[in-house]
C-alpha cells in the first residue's frame, strides 16, 4: 500500500474507533435521559461522573484500595519467590522437568477460583484467604515460565561456555540467568495480572473489605451511580497496574 | 548391571510412573496431615471426602445444581464459539476492519470483567441467564482474538499461489483460508473453554442464594470441609474433562501443522 | 611437516551413541588414529554423520570417546582445556544479550584473566578480524559473516595453541565464505596455531588446509589423508591453479560414494555427528 493511502486508512480507522466510543457514550446518555430505563440498572452518565469526582475527592476509596494493593503485593511476593526458586530447582534436571512440568501445567488448567471456598473456610473472610488464592493462582505461570526459561536455554550457549572453562557459578551468572531472564519476566507479568484478577474476584465473592467488596456492597445498597463510579475506578487502577507491569517487562527485555 | 540400577534407568525413561508416585505421595501427605495435625473443622482427609460423596449427592439440590452448571457451561460455550467465530472472521478478513476494531476488542479484553459481575446479576437475575452471559463475555474474547490473528497469519505466498492458479474469492476461502483456519479454530475453542469455565464458575460462586454458590456457602458456614471438598472436586473434574475434550480435539484436528 | 612431538595425538578412538541393542544405537566413529603436528591446519571432511564433529568435540574434551585415547600436548584429554583449546562453532554461539566486545571478553572472564588485560586482548582480536567499529553492537545487529568473525575473535583472544573450528562458515553464503576463508588464511599465517577445521566444502578444505583427512560414511574412519603442499598465507589465485583443481577432484572422487552411502543411511534414526 502506498504511503499516502496507508496514512489515510489509518486515520479512517482512528475515526471509526473514536466514533464507536462516542456513539456508545451518547447512546448511554440518551437512554438514561430520555428512554425509560430503570435508574437502578443504568444510571445517568452525568451522575456517575459526579459520584466519581466525589469519591476521588473525599478519598473514600483509600482504605479499600490499600487492602486490595496489600493483598496483591503479599501474594505476588510469595509466588514470585517460591515460583522462581522451585522453577530453578526443577529446571536443573531434565528428568525433574519431565516429571513436574506436565503435573504443574495440568494443575494450572483447573480454574483455581474453585479453591476460594476452601481458603475462606480455612482462613476466614479476611485478607489471608485472598492472599492465599492470589498466591496459588499466580504461582503457576511463574514456575512454569521459570522452568521454561532455565530449562530450555539453547544448548550451544552452554557448550560454548563449557568449552571456555566456565565454572558452575559463572555458567549461572553469565549464561543461564541472562538467557532465561526474558522468559521469566513474562511469567512474572502474567503472574501479576492473574493475581490481581483473582484478588478482585475473591473480594467480590467473599470478603469484608477491598475494592471488589465495595462494589458489591454498593450494588446491594442500590446505589448504581456510585457503583458505576467505583467500577470505573477499579478498572482504571487495574489497567494502570497492568500497563506499568507490561511496560517494565518490555523495558527489561530490551536490554 | 545391579538391580536397583535397572529400576533407576526404567524410571528415567518413564517419568509417568514417577509423576503418579508424586501424586500419590501428595495424597498421602494430605491424608496424614488432615487426620493427625489439622483441626477437622478446616480440612478433611481424602478418604473422608470420598466417603461423604454419597452424602453429598444425597443432599437435596446438589445434583440439580451440578446439572444446571454443566448446562450453563455448554450453552455459554456454544454461544461464545458462534459469536466469536463470526466476529473473529469478520474482523480478521478485512484489513480496515481489523485496524479499526482490534484495538477496541483488545482494550475490552484487558478490562477486569470481575468488577461488573454484580451488574450482570442485577441485569439478568440470579438464575442461569446471568451465569451464561458472564461465561460468554469471558469466552468470546480469546476466540475473536485467536481467529482474527489466525486469518491474518495465512502466508501470503499461499494466497498468491492460489491466485496464480486462477482461484476466485470464494474458492480461495473454501480451499485456502478455511482449511488453514481449522487448527486455529480449535486453538481458539480451547482458550474459549477456559474463559467460559472461569466466567460461569465465578458467577456461580458469587450468587450465594442459589446454585453451586448456595452450597459452597452452606458447607463453609457449617464447617463441613468434607462436603465442600467433594463439591469442589466434582466441579474440578468437570472442568478438567471439558478442557481435555477441547484439547484433544485441537491435537486431532491440528495434525497437519508443521510446528 | 614438523618432526617434533605432535600437538594432538588421536589413538584408536571409537565412539558410539546409545547402547548396543537399543533402537537408537549409532556407531559414529570407528578406530580412528591420527597425529596432528604443531602449527598445522588439518581439515576433517566427510559425509554427514561420519563422526567428524564428534571427533572434534572429543579432542576439545567436550565428550569422552567410548574407547581409545586423545592426547593434547602430551597430556590425556579429560575435559575442556580452555587454556589450550578454543572452539569456533557453526551456529550462533555468541550470547545475544552481550555486545560483541562483552562476548569476546567473556571467555577471559571465565578464566580469570585480569580486567585490564581482558580489554586489551579483546580489542586486539576484534581489530585483527576487522570488527573494530562494531564492538558495541549486539550480535543480532550483525550479518552472519560478521558474527562468525566475532566468534573467531573470541577464540583468538583466549590465546590458545589449538583452535578447533566446527564448520564455522557453514551457515554463510558462498561469497562470504570465500572472503572469510582468505582472511582466515592471512590471520593464521601470522600465528603458529594448530588448527583442526571441520568442513563440508571441498574447495574450502583444499584452500585452507595443510592436510585433509577424508572420512568414510558411518561408522566413520579415515579413508585417506591428502597433503596440500602450499605455503601460508594462501594466495587467492591459488583457487584458479591446476594443482587446486587436481586436489579438489581427488577429494571428490574419494567422497562421492561415501556421500551417497550417508544419504541412504540418513533414513535411520540416530543423533547427528
Amino acid at each position: 500500500m502506498s504511503g499516502r493511502r496507508d496514512r489515510r486508512s489509518r486515520l479512517a480507522s482512528r475515526a471509526v474507533q473514536l466514533g464507536f466510543v462516542a456513539s456508545v457514550v451518547l447512546a448511554w446518555y440518551l437512554a438514561t435521559a430520555y428512554g425509560h430505563i430503570n435508574r437502578i440498572l443504568l444510571p445517568n452518565p452525568v451522575n456517575v461522573w459526579h459520584e466519581l469526582k466525589d469519591v476521588l475527592a473525599s478519598g473514600e476509596y483509600l482504605p479499600d484500595l490499600r487492602v486490595t494493593l496489600t493483598e496483591l503485593a503479599v501474594a505476588f511476593a510469595i509466588s514470585c519467590i517460591s515460583g522462581v526458586t522451585i522453577g530453578y530447582i526443577i529446571s536443573r534436571s531434565a528428568f525433574l522437568i519431565r516429571v513436574f512440568e506436565p503435573l504443574l501445567a495440568g494443575f494450572y488448567s483447573v480454574p483455581v477460583i474453585l479453591f476460594l471456598p476452601l481458603y475462606v473456610l480455612f482462613f476466614g473472610l479476611g485478607p489471608e484467604s485472598k492472599i492465599a488464592l492470589g498466591t496459588t493462582i499466580s504461582f503457576f505461570p511463574i514456575v512454569l515460565n521459570t522452568i521454561a526459561g532455565f530449562g530450555y536455554v539453547d544448548k550451544i550457549f552452554i557448550t560454548a561456555a563449557r568449552s571456555m572453562g566456565a565454572s558452575d557459578i559463572q555458567m549461572f551468572r553469565h549464561v543461564l540467568l541472562p538467557a532465561a531472564f526474558p522468559v521469566i519476566l513474562t511469567g512474572l507479568r502474567i503472574g501479576f495480572t492473574v493475581a490481581l484478577l483473582s484478588i478482585l474476584g475473591s473480594e467480590t465473592i467473599a470478603s469484608l473489605a477491598g475494592l471488589g467488596h465495595h462494589i458489591v456492597s454498593l450494588a446491594e445498597a442500590m446505589e448504581p451511580a456510585r457503583m458505576f463510579a467505583y467500577i470505573a475506578f477499579a478498572v482504571a487502577i487495574a489497567v494502570l497496574l497492568n500497563t506499568v507491569v507490561s511496560g517494565l517487562e518490555r523495558r527489561a527485555r530490551r536490554t | 548391571m545391579s538391580e536397583p540400577h535397572r529400576y533407576g534407568r526404567y524410571l528415567a525413561r518413564h517419568p509417568a510412573w514417577v509423576r503418579l508416585a508424586v501424586i500419590l505421595a501428595l495424597l498421602m501427605l494430605w491424608e496424614i496431615a488432615a487426620r493427625f495435625w489439622i483441626d477437622p473443622m478446616f480440612i478433611s482427609p481424602p478418604s473422608r471426602v470420598v466417603a461423604s460423596l454419597g452424602e453429598l449427592f444425597g443432599t437435596e439440590g446438589v445434583p440439580g445444581a451440578l446439572r444446571i452448571t454443566f448446562g450453563e457451561l455448554a450453552v455459554a460455550f456454544a454461544i461464545s464459539v458462534a459469536i466469536g467465530l463470526a466476529v473473529g472472521l469478520a474482523v480478521g478478513l478485512s484489513r480496515f476492519g481489523s485496524r479499526s476494531f482490534m484495538p477496541i476488542i483488545l482494550l475490552l479484553y484487558g478490562i477486569p470483567q470481575i468488577t461488573i459481575l454484580p451488574l450482570f446479576i442485577l441485569y439478568f437475575g440470579i438464575g442461569p441467564p446471568s451465569k451464561i452471559a458472564f461465561g460468554v463475555t469471558h469466552g468470546i474474547f480469546p476466540i475473536v482474538v485467536t481467529i482474527a490473528a489466525g486469518v491474518q497469519n495465512i502466508k501470503p505466498i499461499l494466497m498468491t499461489a492460489a491466485h496464480s492458479m486462477g482461484a476466485n474469492r470464494w474458492q480461495i476461502f473454501r480451499w485456502v483460508i478455511f482449511p488453514h483456519m481449522i487448527p486455529t479454530f480449535f486453538a481458539g475453542m480451547r482458550l474459549g473453554m477456559s474463559g467460559v469455565l472461569l466466567g460461569v464458575l465465578l458467577a456461580e460462586l458469587y450468587v450465594s442464594s442459589a446454585g453451586i454458590g448456595y452450597f459452597t456457602q452452606m458447607f463453609t458456614q457449617a464447617f463441613d470441609p468434607a462436603k465442600l471438598l467433594g463439591l469442589i472436586s466434582v466441579l474440578a473434574a468437570m472442568a478438567i474433562a471439558l478442557n481435555e475434550i477441547v484439547r484433544r480435539a485441537e491435537i486431532h484436528f491440528g495434525r497437519w501443522r508443521m510446528e | 611437516m614438523s618432526t617434533a612431538a605432535p600437538a594432538i595425538r588421536i589413538k584408536d578412538v571409537s565412539h558410539e551413541f546409545g547402547e548396543a541393542g537399543d533402537a537408537r544405537f549409532v556407531r559414529a566413529l570407528s578406530h580412528t588414529s591420527l597425529d596432528i603436528g604443531r602449527g598445522e591446519l588439518l581439515c576433517l571432511i566427510g559425509p554427514s554423520g561420519c563422526g567428524k564433529s564428534t571427533l572434534l568435540n572429543m579432542i576439545g574434551g567436550l565428550m569422552p570417546p567410548t574407547s581409545g585415547t586423545i592426547e593434547v600436548g602430551g597430556k590425556p584429554v579429560r575435559g575442556p582445556m580452555p587454556r589450550d583449546i578454543a572452539f569456533v562453532f557453526q551456529e550462533n554461539a555468541l550470547f545475544p544479550w552481550c555486545t560483541v566486545l562483552e562476548n569476546v571478553k567473556l571467555g577471559m572472564v571465565f578464566q580469570g584473566v585480569p580486567k585490564a588485560e581482558q580489554e586489551e586482548r579483546a580489542r586486539k582480536s576484534l581489530e585483527a578480524v576487522g570488527l573494530k567499529d562494531f564492538m558495541a553492537h549486539h550480535p543480532a545487529q550483525l550479518s552472519g559473516g560478521m558474527r562468525q568473525r566475532a566468534a573467531l575473535a573470541r577464540a583468538l583472544s583466549l590465546q590458545t595453541e589449538i583452535l578447533l573450528m566446527d564448520e564455522p562458515f557453514g551457515a554463510l553464503d558462498e561469497q562470504t565464505r570465500m572472503i572469510l576463508g582468505e582472511d582466515l588464511s592471512v590471520l593464521l599465517s601470522r600465528s603458529n596455531k594448530t588448527i583442526v577445521f571441520v568442513t563440508h566444502s571441498l574447495g574450502e578444505a583444499v584452500f585452507l588446509a595443510d592436510r585433509v583427512a577424508v572420512f568414510s560414511a558411518r561408522p566413520g574412519r579415515i579413508k585417506e589423508i591428502i597433503a596440500v603442499d602450499e605455503p601460508h598465507p594462501r594466495n587467492p589465485a591459488f583457487v584458479t591453479t591446476e594443482k587446486f583443481s587436481r586436489l579438489r577432484n581427488t577429494l571428490y572422487e574419494l567422497l562421492h560414494d561415501e556421500i551417497r552411502k550417508a544419504v541412504e543411511q540418513s533414513a535411520t534414526v540416530g543423533p547427528g555427528e
